[in-house]
């Protein structure tokens, strides 16, 4: 057999392979995105007939105050949270990594949220910043200081669904350090130990560097999540109190499911479609890590 | 060569297995029958009222031989999203449940089924001319109403006691309602007496609930739409407005229970944190069941006029169902009479029928207090509910959220939100 029908016939393999993946992604992915795109120059409640509006949609957007705020506060729940979520799952990799004991059992307790859904994870978050009668306000209380306004206060509020969205999403980043930190040689550690390096200096001259391809992964992943937070948000604070916690999918849905606009509610769809695409495009450009293995 | 046509079928099989597959999940929580005979209904409902539609339905069944009726129930959130996208898939279910604020939205773009020729002049006059009014549509009938529901104020007695509030005078009918200044009164007496972490009251405002605040313009005689263009920007609208800004401002009701709060009022004072609410009498038997103090219900406060929210539904047959007739029978169906009776009594939800209006239903859970309810009903008016279920209601209701939310807990002026709130009015109306 010739060399060019083997290699023709590896192609059609890997196209046969790879074609049921292509059409559910088709199916499922790529034709609500077009899908969406052209509901975005229409104005249509869902039903009936739509009417082209061209970019009307789009420039109401550059109007509207709460397309921007909600803009805002996805910009602040996203810096609030990754970094926080980084650090935290890599911490707790390395503590779980190490000689702790009952370590399966804490390994389990972190990723427990990670199989309940966002919805269920809300409502559990609501009874804890409940506020008038939730837990962690009793505890304040308890403890002698002012129980905080988590449902009635800007500030607060988006501080609750903050704490709630690390805490969600620890036990996932915790799982992909793992990953990476049992990749390490123990070797390394070894020499270094022996060079004289303390804890803190094998920590930062060798785990941080080789795991640099999960935090590459990580950031992405967090920061696409972070961008398309909705179900704890909704469930938590309902984007309120005054839009303090609106961001860009809690104001897609009100707009295409509430209000029934759905072409306004499809054009905030693709401005997030567009952010999220730009920032793993500049995060793909200028990570050199990504592709480091030891 | 027959390897090969083996595997062909194998392929065809696999596709036609999944086609079949995804055909089906097409059809998730409706699609219209299409078999001579049988009908699809889509409603939520809580187990009282799944209970009793499944009754009903039997009994329609046993009627009309060879008849079936597909019940499908589904939560309330997605009830509306799943019959946008099946309205527009057009799949939707022969018969539905729709509440009265989201009716003009179909009516009015012509997803339902006229039913002008189902109901004779002698059988509408059977209904309360405001509950016809509210499934019609420029004077067609688009649904039937099936039931209503109106609030009143629920107290808690000790609180009230032990605020010093005489509880053996409390109002009972419509003549001796409190005025709002009365029941500024009483709402200060509890605030001086209450501990910090307990209010007054809540209103029921949240979750959706928005439109309620309509309540307290109505009662001050104000209108937010004449039809066609914004009227909410008046003296009675700045009333309505400046008195339920007071409860936040006074620490009459809890801070987190604005429009957008995500608590609902009945939790507020089921556990305690509010000495009164107003409730529907749809949640009398969850209310009645989670509490341990021993509560009763008053009319709701009045101004120049009395007045309450419109709550309860409609059942509405799609334009496109394949038995129109059928389902035009099966709305009759459930708004007869008996079935009417029946269907409330067990549900604890008001009667649309004049001949069942006073103490014709005995309500299952505490009847006692179920005739406050059904006077406070006769407070809606035709120009109320003609408001309430024009096409822009949908709209409203989200503008309400924001800008009440806005003028009520975000310093938001009154003369600030009467605007906003005609911007948005007319914005929808056009």
């Amino acid at each position: 057999m010739g060399r060019t029908s083997l290699r023709s016939r590896e192609g059609l393999a890997g196209w046969l392979f790879i074609t049921p993946n292509l059409i559910l992604l088709a199916l499922f992915l790529f034709v609500p995105i077009v899908w969406a795109a052209i509901l975005s120059f229409q104005s249509t409640k869902g039903f009936g007939t739509p009417e082209w509006v061209g970019l009307a949609n789009y420039s109401q957007l550059m109007a509207d105050p709460v397309f921007w705020r909600s803009l805002g506060n996805t910009a602040i729940f996203t810096l609030a949270t990754v970094p926080f979520e980084l650090i935290g799952g890599l911490a707790l990799a390395v503590l779980l990594n190490s000689v702790l004991p009952a370590r399966g059992l804490f390994r389990t307790i972190i990723v427990l949220p990670m199989v309940i859904s966002g919805v269920a994870s809300g409502m559990v978050a609501v009874l804890l910043f409940y506020e008038s009668n939730g837990l962690v306000n009793k505890v304040l209380t308890a403890i002698g200081l002012d129980p905080v306004g988590w449902q009635s206060e800007g500030g607060p509020a988006m501080m609750s669904v903050v704490i709630a969205a690390i805490w969600l999403r620890l036990g996932f980043n915790m799982i992909i350090y793992l990953a990476g930190l049992q990749g390490i040689s123990p070797e390394l550690y070894e020499a270094a130990k022996i060079d004289g390096a303390s804890r803190w200096q094998q920590f930062r001259a060798i785990t941080v560097p080789l795991v640099g391809p999960s935090t590459f992964f990580l950031l992405i992943m967090n920061v696409i999540a972070s961008f398309q937070v909705f179900d704890i948000i909704f469930v938590m604070t309902g984007g309120g109190p005054q839009d303090s916690t609106s961001v860009l999918v809690t104001y897609a849905y009100r707009n295409g499911f509430q209000i029934r606009e759905q072409g306004y509610g499809a054009a905030i769809g693709i401005v997030i479609l567009l952010i999220t695409l730009a920032f793993t495009f500049i995060q793909w450009k200028s990570n050199r890590n990504r592709d480091l293995v030891e | 060569m027959k390897k090969r046509s083996q595997r062909a079928v194998q392929a065809v099989g696999l596709f036609t297995a999944s086609a079949m597959l995804l055909s089906g999940c097409a059809g998730f929580g409706g699609g219209s029958a299409e078999d001579e005979g049988s009908l699809t209904f889509t409603a939520w409902g809580s187990e009282a009222e799944e209970a009793e539609f499944r009754d009903l339905i039997s009994q329609f069944e046993a009627e009309n031989e060879g008849v079936s009726v597909k019940l499908n129930l589904v939560p309330y959130d997605q009830m509306f999203s799943n019959i946008d996208a099946q309205l527009s898939a057009g799949n939707a279910p022969d018969v539905f449940r729709v509440d009265y604020g989201n009716l003009g939205v179909y009516s009015s773009q012509g997803q339902l089924l006229d039913l002008s020729d189902a109901f004779s002049a002698d059988e509408i006059a059977e209904f309360t001319p405001a509950m016809w009014e509210a499934v019609s549509f420029e004077g067609t009938p688009y649904g039937v109403p099936h039931q209503t529901d109106v609030s009143a104020l629920l107290v808690n007695t000790k609180m009230l006691a032990d605020a010093g509030i005489d509880t053996a005078s409390l109002p009972q009918t419509q003549e001796d309602a409190w005025s709002w200044e009365e029941f500024g009164d009483v709402a200060t007496q509890l605030r001086a007496s209450l501990p910090e972490n307990q209010y007054p009251f809540v209103y029921n405002w949240q979750l959706a609930g928005a439109a309620r605040w309509l309540s307290w313009l109505f009662q001050a005689d104000g209108t937010f739409t004449d039809g066609s263009k914004a009227t909410i920007d008046s003296a009675e609208g700045e009333r309505a407005l400046e008195f339920t800004k007071s409860f936040f401002d006074q620490g009459w009701v809890p801070p987190a229970s604005s429009t957008k709060g995500t608590v609902y009022a009945d939790s507020l004072f089921t556990e305690g944190t509010a000495a009164m609410t107003f409730a529907g009498s749809f949640l009398v038997p969850d209310i009645d069941y989670l509490t341990k103090f021993d509560w009763t219900a008053l009319p709701m406060p009045r101004d120049e006029r009395g007045a309450t929210d419109l709550g309860g539904n409609a059942l509405v047959a799609s334009k496109d169902s394949n038995n129109p007739e059928l389902a035009a029978e099966f709305l009759k169906f459930m708004v007869s009479e008996e079935a009417m009776a029946q269907f409330c009594a067990a549900t604890n939800e008001l009667p649309t029928r004049t001949a069942l209006s006073g103490d014709a239903i005995e309500f299952a859970v505490r009847p006692d207090i179920m005739p406050v309810f059904v006077d406070q009903a006769a407070t809606i008016e035709p120009s109320d509910v003609k408001q309430l279920t024009s096409p822009v209601m949908a709209a409203v209701n989200t503008a309400l959220q924001d800008q009440l939310e806005a003028a009520f807990v975000g310093g938001q002026s009154t003369t600030e939100t009467l605007a906003n709130l005609s911007a948005a009015i007319e914005e929808a109306a056009n």
